[in-house]
């Protein structure tokens, strides 16, 4: 497979933090291969460093020892500016805790990443719309969201996240604080995703109903992978 | 022009919580009103210091001859053998643009006697008609003016006190003449006058100008002094540049000085004030960017996850920044918006009907020049320039450390609410 297929590589990769003059390892010699179009659940108990992990990959935070790859381009040592702009075109973030702006209409939270992006204000209006139709966020464009359930919010992040058609969408325990229907419309909804759009899924998760989704599992156990099994077949 | 999200973001922070917003704008109107209003108070102090510092006796300019200042010789005089040269002078004076009124005037020292008593004190020559739109000293308070070319005398009250006279009675009047004797002549009191500065009052005796010319020898031509009114009297200084030139070509051996020489002491205390204005402007809003800050930095902290969350997903530093300085500039804008819509009416109000405290205060005089107890304010337009400028500064300074903050945050870390 060539670099042009891998979404996100790994290499060696530590994240080590010091708690009063002692050194806890978040992630510890991490090497993985993401390639575009995969369904992938990083799995494991809190504090396994699946999330920290996560923020690797998302260039979210820098690693203590290692190399990433995002598309094939190394950004270990890229600087914020670039950084910042790299995860603004080619990587959609879905949090635990929606994360969505209070002050904004749920379409425009998720015309957001459209919005840092200088799209023109019809063209992402009409983005936003034509996904919220597919993702079944109809008629909710205009709801702050505090007029959304759980379920809805979380969805809206999810348009957020692929609204920019990003190469890559990384989840941290996206279901975490949803009922079991609400969590199995939003596995829907990204799984549908991946499947048609070809959006490449990378999850935290220690969602027992998120990981039987997943196609490949990625095992977490103290910071280091403890096992990488593939379940299916890739829709890419 | 594409509209930068950061507007819409930053404005729409405005009203998260809005009553946060609102006193937070009340306190920067408040700075506003403060300023605009104590600059234009004072302002409109030194503006009554100058207009009665001139309007009372001295004019706004003065024309002389060359050497009578700063001794204020009787011997310098300009002028003519007859009235024709004082009529051109006069004509040239008031041709320039900003000079409404002309009067000329002859001074002498002397004695003034009563039956029983005897003070010394300046003797004014005055035409009565022109002087009248000229200076203030000629309102009198009682009896009526001198008529031109008759030994009638307006004395100040304090001299007619000391002097123990009133209108009707007799005065001896001695002065020194220009050829070397002493003129001595009996005048009439026809009327007193108060300035309200008790030193005027006490010395100086206004008489016709024809009287006193023919009581020190001077020729009905020859004066010590055109006084003149300029409608600003900051354009004096402007004025005189303009009328010397003109004096000089049309033969007069005279030039024109503005008040700013004459009475240097108002011009310092004006300057005095106007420094003053930006220790105000200092003070109000240096205790305002506190506020703001505190405001600010609670109201930053209280967002930094979405501020996180903008910056992971892939807002700039600078862009965060922007957001935050952008909603400081709205509250700026709201803040000058409620400052004006307060402080115009009042400013207004107080402009158009001076505050008269003459129930609390007399008059005084300071530097010369009498102060009414009367508060006017000015129309102070640049501190209103200055307040805006300053009221946006204090906004947007006081959201800078805010805002370098919230685009430092590690976004993480934060999201993860660590």
């Amino acid at each position: 497979m060539s670099d042009k297929t891998i979404a996100v590589k790994t290499e060696n990769l530590w994240k080590t933090y010091e708690h009063d003059g002692i050194e806890v390892h978040a992630v510890r010699d991490v090497s993985l291969t993401i390639n575009s179009g995969e369904f992938v659940a990083l799995a494991g108990p809190s504090g396994s460093g699946k999330t920290t992990l996560l923020n690797l990959i998302g260039t979210l935070t820098r690693s203590t020892q290692g190399k990433v790859w995002i598309a094939g381009r190394d950004v270990t040592n890229e600087p914020e500016g670039v950084l910042a702009r790299l995860r603004l075109q080619s990587i959609g973030f879905v949090f635990q805790a929606y994360n969505l702006l209070p002050i904004l209409t749920a379409a425009e939270n998720a015309e957001l990443s459209l919005l840092l992006q200088g799209m023109d204000p019809a063209e992402r209006r009409q983005r936003v719309l034509d996904l919220f139709g597919r993702i079944g966020l109809n008629g909710l464009e205009d709801r702050k969201p505090n007029k959304l359930s759980g379920g809805q919010q979380q969805r809206v992040a999810v348009a957020r996240a692929v609204v920019g058609e990003p190469a890559m969408v990384l989840a941290d325990e996206p279901t975490a604080n949803l009922d079991s229907h609400a969590s199995d419309e939003l596995l829907d909804v990204m799984e549908e995703l991946n499947r048609d759009l070809g959006v490449t899924f990378v999850f935290a998760t220690h969602d027992p109903r998120l990981m039987e989704r997943a196609h490949r599992i990625v095992h977490i156990v103290d910071g280091a992978v403890a096992s990488d099994e593939v379940k299916t077949v890739q829709n890419a | 022009m594409k509209k930068s999200p950061w507007w819409t973001i930053g404005w729409r922070n405005m009203g998260r919580s809005r009553r946060r917003t609102y006193i937070t704008a009340a306190a920067l109107a408040g700075g506003y009103f403060s300023i605009v209003v104590l600059v234009g108070l004072s302002r409109g102090i030194v503006a009554e210091m100058i207009a009665n510092g001139t309007d009372l006796i001295a004019g706004q300019l003065q024309v002389h001859a060359p050497d009578y200042l700063p001794d204020k010789s009787i011997y310098e005089t300009f002028g003519g053998v007859d009235r024709a040269s004082i009529d051109s002078l006069l004509t040239i004076v008031e041709s320039d643009p900003d000079i409404s009124a002309a009067a000329p005037r002859v001074y002498a020292g002397g004695l003034i006697g009563s039956d029983n008593f005897t003070v010394p004190g300046q003797l004014m020559g005055v035409d009565v008609d022109r002087e009248s739109s000229v200076s203030r000293i000629v309102r009198v308070d009682e009896g009526r003016l001198p008529r031109p070319g008759t030994n009638e005398a307006v004395l100040g009250g304090e001299m007619a006190r000391q002097l123990e006279v009133a209108i009707g009675d007799e005065l001896v009047v001695v002065a020194p003449s220009v050829d070397g004797s002493m003129g001595n002549d009996l005048f009439t009191v026809v009327g007193i006058y108060n300035s309200g500065i008790v030193e005027l009052d006490a010395t100086t005796v206004i008489v016709s100008i024809e009287a006193l010319q023919y009581l020190i020898f001077l020729d009905e031509g020859q004066i010590h002094e055109i006084a003149a009114v300029v409608l600003d009297p900051w354009d004096a200084e402007d004025a005189a540049d303009r009328l010397n030139p003109l004096l000089q070509s049309s033969g007069h051996e005279a030039e024109a000085v503005p008040w700013t020489e004459l009475r240097p002491e108002l011009v310092e205390y004006a300057n005095l004030v106007s420094a003053s204005e930006f220790i105000i402007v200092i003070v109000v809003f240096g205790m305002a960017i506190f506020g703001v800050a505190n405001t600010m930095l609670m109201a930053t902290y209280e967002r930094r996850r979405e501020f996180a969350l903008l910056l992971a997903l892939g807002a700039s530093p600078w862009g965060v920044i922007k957001s935050v300085l952008a909603e400081a500039i709205a509250l700026g804008f709201i803040s000058i918006l409620a400052g004006v819509v307060f402080t115009a009416p009042f400013l207004i109000w107080w402009h158009v009907a001076p505050l008269d405290l003459s129930f609390a205060s007399g008059g005084f005089s300071m530097s010369g020049s009498y102060v009414s107890p009367v508060l006017r304010v000015e129309y102070p337009w640049s501190a209103i320039v200055v307040a805006s400028v300053s009221l946006f500064g204090t906004a947007v300074l006081a959201a800078t450390y805010p805002a370098i903050r919230s685009a430092r945050l590690p976004a993480a870390d934060t999201l993860a609410g660590r």
